[in-house]
């Protein structure tokens, strides 16, 4: 048992000191802070029509406690589904596979890992939470459990779930995270869409992984009793209004139910239970074992050419005069070239079928939903643009190139672009038809966008996971249409000038620091 | 050609200096770099590669300065790092294309001279297929034509002949005396016969200091009449490896062959002369400093 803590711990270390991990924290600390928006706020964050609580401590402890619980579910998943594939990546596993430690043991490590990463960044929300009761205090008095329960009772065994979903999802779904992620997507949106199903003290809250339903509950309750009303809904997340005037109710917390903390235990253990029934799949980092029949034909067939070739001599030969060529387009062709290689080829075909049906879908729709949804799906391409040479430790070769700033990266940053923008045709041309030039602008400046943020945080990070959360926020805003975060100006725009100056700025200094930052690391490696 | 390196110093932070204070001058021929892990000599690569910037001192090529104008070695470099990597998706023609563009080779004639390039190195057989599917020895095989691609003038190895067996080790061994005429040639190893058929100079680095540097006779010099072979009991042996630098050891029954240099009071009774080698040197110098 010992061990395991040990295991874990350094697991927990190894995921934790990264660049990116510290911009997660950073991340989170404006999270944290706008999960508590001001009264003159042009969003909710914990939202009841016309309603808004009195800022006590009951209300900030719980609307931060339950917007952690429901951010950290979504974007959680996102964060901690690699553990299993960085042992892969590094070759740890390798070693793990041959000590005495069982499938399971291992599993329940990742699990708990992923766990203490999660509760890393709650940690700092629950932190946050507090200095903003001090920050928007209404003279209400401190309590400091009604802080600290929530994120005991709500956000902990979510994330445990989280947590143990990520592992489950890594064991059968290995490498095809994005597949991985549109599943939970999808699970997750489910049990989202039940908060509001069960009442206060209803026992059907036990159901609800989450134990959103009672927070929700007990709210709707409170509103209901004390102004008469008859509200059914209450949401999460960040909604966008023009609403300045809202009533103010005094909410004090829910009244915690045996039935309701059994069901969290039981729903960590069940979490558990499926990463047990998970270990009996998994590959113990065993691929031959596992490699189709395709695969394996492969393999053979190169053991068959190895045997055969009698190694020649290694000689340079009489080899042809060297022309100089600076240009960039043989990068360009290249970079292309892995884009399009990246990937399974169902993956493709689902890429196309959006594709084709954005030539075909209302316009307004397919800039709203189809275009963010067939950019999003191209994530992993995208987030390696700049990535791949460090994790191929190709890196030595780039930086050590003549001009690596001048010539590589323009060369990555134009093939992404070209990527984004030949996704995007269906649309751009059927505005053109339709001289609409501002929306072609924003779809284009929402191309370049895009791809600069990719490589500035896969430039600052050194790491995938960061773009790949980020971008999800991004493209469910757009679908979600809050203006202040599209980057595609699918959203009519009130002053669309406005908009592209902003996207304009922001393009440009993502350029500036990508370039700033490779040309410190091509030559500090 | 030369490249002229002046009280070269890299710290990384506070406790840890990769190299120090480090001068030498390197020109045409086989410069072999020998110390034990830690020594430096990846460090010192990285430096003249361009890929990493020293704290203090200068390096000089042809009389350019190349830590402010790295651009000026990149034109005429070959690099094989020690733990390089590659993009699996990528097959042989298409990765070295991709490598000669970073190196600004290009033309009608890329073609002909990444194949004679890849014949060189033996691949042309498995060239169209991704380099993901790749043995360790043809992944080393295909860097070493990539840093071949631009007639380069500087090349640098390190630890080139990892992964490569005897008979590839032997071949590559040729392609760099071959070479060596031409350009300046840096070659680290751990495999000490690697260095003394190849290089025409040694240098000896340890701690991130250069210990010693000369053409290999003058550096065996320093250990020659002082290498000695005896027979000795098992029992025996740790009390004779606090006396002497053992360099080597052979179990026979119960006695040991032991190979050793004196440090003072000259060799045990019975003891045989016996002709020095570099690597009895290395571990002098290495061991003594």
């Amino acid at each position: 048992m010992k061990y395991s803590f040990t295991l874990i711990k350094a697991d927990y270390l190894q995921r934790t000191r990264s660049y990116s991990f510290l911009i997660t924290l950073a991340i989170t600390v404006y999270a944290a802070y706008s999960f508590v928006p001001p009264t003159n706020a042009a969003y909710t964050t914990l939202n009841v029509t016309g309603y808004r609580g009195a800022f006590n401590s009951a209300w900030v402890g719980y609307v931060s406690a339950t917007m952690t619980a429901v951010m950290l579910s979504l974007y959680g998943f996102l964060l901690v589904n690699n553990g299993i594939k960085k042992d892969i990546d590094t070759e740890v596993g390798l070693i793990i596979a041959t000590t005495p430690i069982s499938n399971f043991g291992y599993l329940l490590i990742k699990l708990f890992s992923n766990f203490l990463v999660l509760l890393t960044i709650a940690g700092i929300t629950f932190t946050v939470s507090m200095v903003m009761f001090w920050l928007r205090g209404s003279g209400y008095p401190f309590i400091f459990t009604d802080f600290i329960t929530p994120y005991i009772l709500f956000a902990l065994p979510a994330l445990f779930v989280v947590s143990g979903l990520a592992v489950v999802a890594e064991v059968f779904l290995g490498k095809r995270s994005i597949l991985q992620f549109i599943i939970y997507f999808f699970i997750c949106g489910a049990v989202m869409a039940g908060i509001n199903g069960p009442e206060s003290g209803n026992p059907t809250v036990a159901f609800d992984p989450f134990g959103l339903s009672l927070v929700t509950g007990s709210i709707k309750s409170q509103i209901n009793t004390q102004f008469h009303e008859n509200i059914k809904q209450v949401s999460f997340g960040f909604i966008f209004s023009n609403r300045k005037s809202f009533r103010t109710f005094e909410w004090n917390g829910v009244s915690w139910t045996a039935i309701f903390i059994t069901s969290r235990l039981i729903w960590m253990a069940f979490s558990m239970a499926l990463v047990y029934l998970s270990s009996f799949f998994f590959h113990r980092f065993d691929f031959n074992q596992s490699a189709s029949r395709k695969k394996k034909a492969i393999i053979q067939d190169q053991q068959t050419i190895s045997t055969e070739i009698r190694p020649a001599a290694i000689n340079a030969g009489p080899l042809p005069p060297v022309v100089i060529d600076y240009g960039i387009l043989p990068f360009i062709k290249t970079e292309l070239l892995l884009l399009i290689r990246k990937g399974a080829k169902w993956f493709w075909l689902a890429s196309a079928g959006v594709w084709i049906a954005m030539l075909f879908a209302p316009l307004d729709i397919a800039h709203t939903y189809l275009l963010p949804i067939v950019w999003f799906l191209q994530v992993t391409r995208f987030s390696e643009l700049v990535t791949k040479e460090r994790t191929n430790r190709l890196h030595y070769f780039t930086y050590s190139s003549y001009k690596p700033l001048l010539r590589m990266l323009p060369a990555q940053i134009l093939a992404g672009i070209l990527f984004a923008i030949i996704l995007a045709l269906p649309i751009i041309v059927r505005y053109i038809i339709n001289s609409n030039i501002d929306a072609v602008i924003n779809i284009l400046l929402g191309a370049i966008f895009i791809v600069l943020l990719a490589v500035c945080l896969g430039i600052i990070s050194g790491g995938k996971k960061l773009f790949e959360i980020i971008f999800f926020m991004l493209t469910y805003a757009v679908t979600q249409k809050i203006p202040a975060i599209d980057y595609l100006g699918a959203t009519p725009q009130q002053d669309n000038t406005s908009h592209i100056v902003i996207i304009a700025i922001l393009i440009l200094s993502l350029v500036t620091l990508s370039f700033f930052v490779r040309n410190y690391q091509a030559r500090h490696l | 050609m030369s490249l002229v390196i002046t009280n070269l110093t890299k710290q990384y932070n506070k406790n840890k200096t990769g190299l120090s204070n480090y001068s030498i001058t390197i020109g045409k021929g086989v410069l072999g770099l020998l110390g034990p892990n830690g020594a430096g000599k990846s460090t010192l690569m990285k430096i003249i590669a361009t890929i990493s910037k020293p704290t203090e001192g200068t390096l000089f090529l042809d009389g350019e300065d190349i830590v402010k104008n790295p651009d000026r070695i990149r034109k005429v470099l070959g690099y094989l790092p020690q733990d390089f990597g590659v993009y699996p998706n990528l097959n042989a023609y298409e990765f070295l294309e991709y490598i000669a563009a970073m190196k600004g080779v290009g033309g009608k004639d890329l073609r002909k001279r990444i194949d004679i390039l890849l014949e060189g190195v033996n691949l042309t057989a498995d060239a169209k297929r991704p380099i993901g599917t790749y043995s360790g020895g043809m992944k080393q095989r295909i860097g070493i034509a990539q840093a071949l691609l631009n007639d380069p003038k500087v090349l640098i190895f390190d630890e080139p002949t990892v992964g490569l067996d005897p008979e590839e080790r032997m071949r590559f061994r040729q392609l760099i005396s071959d070479l060596a005429d031409d350009c300046i040639i840096i070659l680290s190893s751990h495999i000490v016969s690697d260095i003394e058929t190849i290089a025409d100079e040694v240098a000896i680095m340890k701690g991130g200091l250069l210990l010693e540097k000369a053409i290999q006779p003058d550096i065996i010099k320093r250990v020659e009449g002082r290498v000695f072979e005896t027979l000795i009991d098992n029992s025996e042996l740790t009390a004779f490896k606090t006396k002497h630098l053992v360099v080597n050891t052979n179990r026979q029954k119960d006695k040991v062959s032991v190979r050793y240099i004196t440090r003072a009071d000259g060799p045990e009774p019975g003891s045989a002369t016996v002709n020095a080698t570099l690597e009895d040197a290395y571990l002098f110098l290495t061991q003594n400093s």
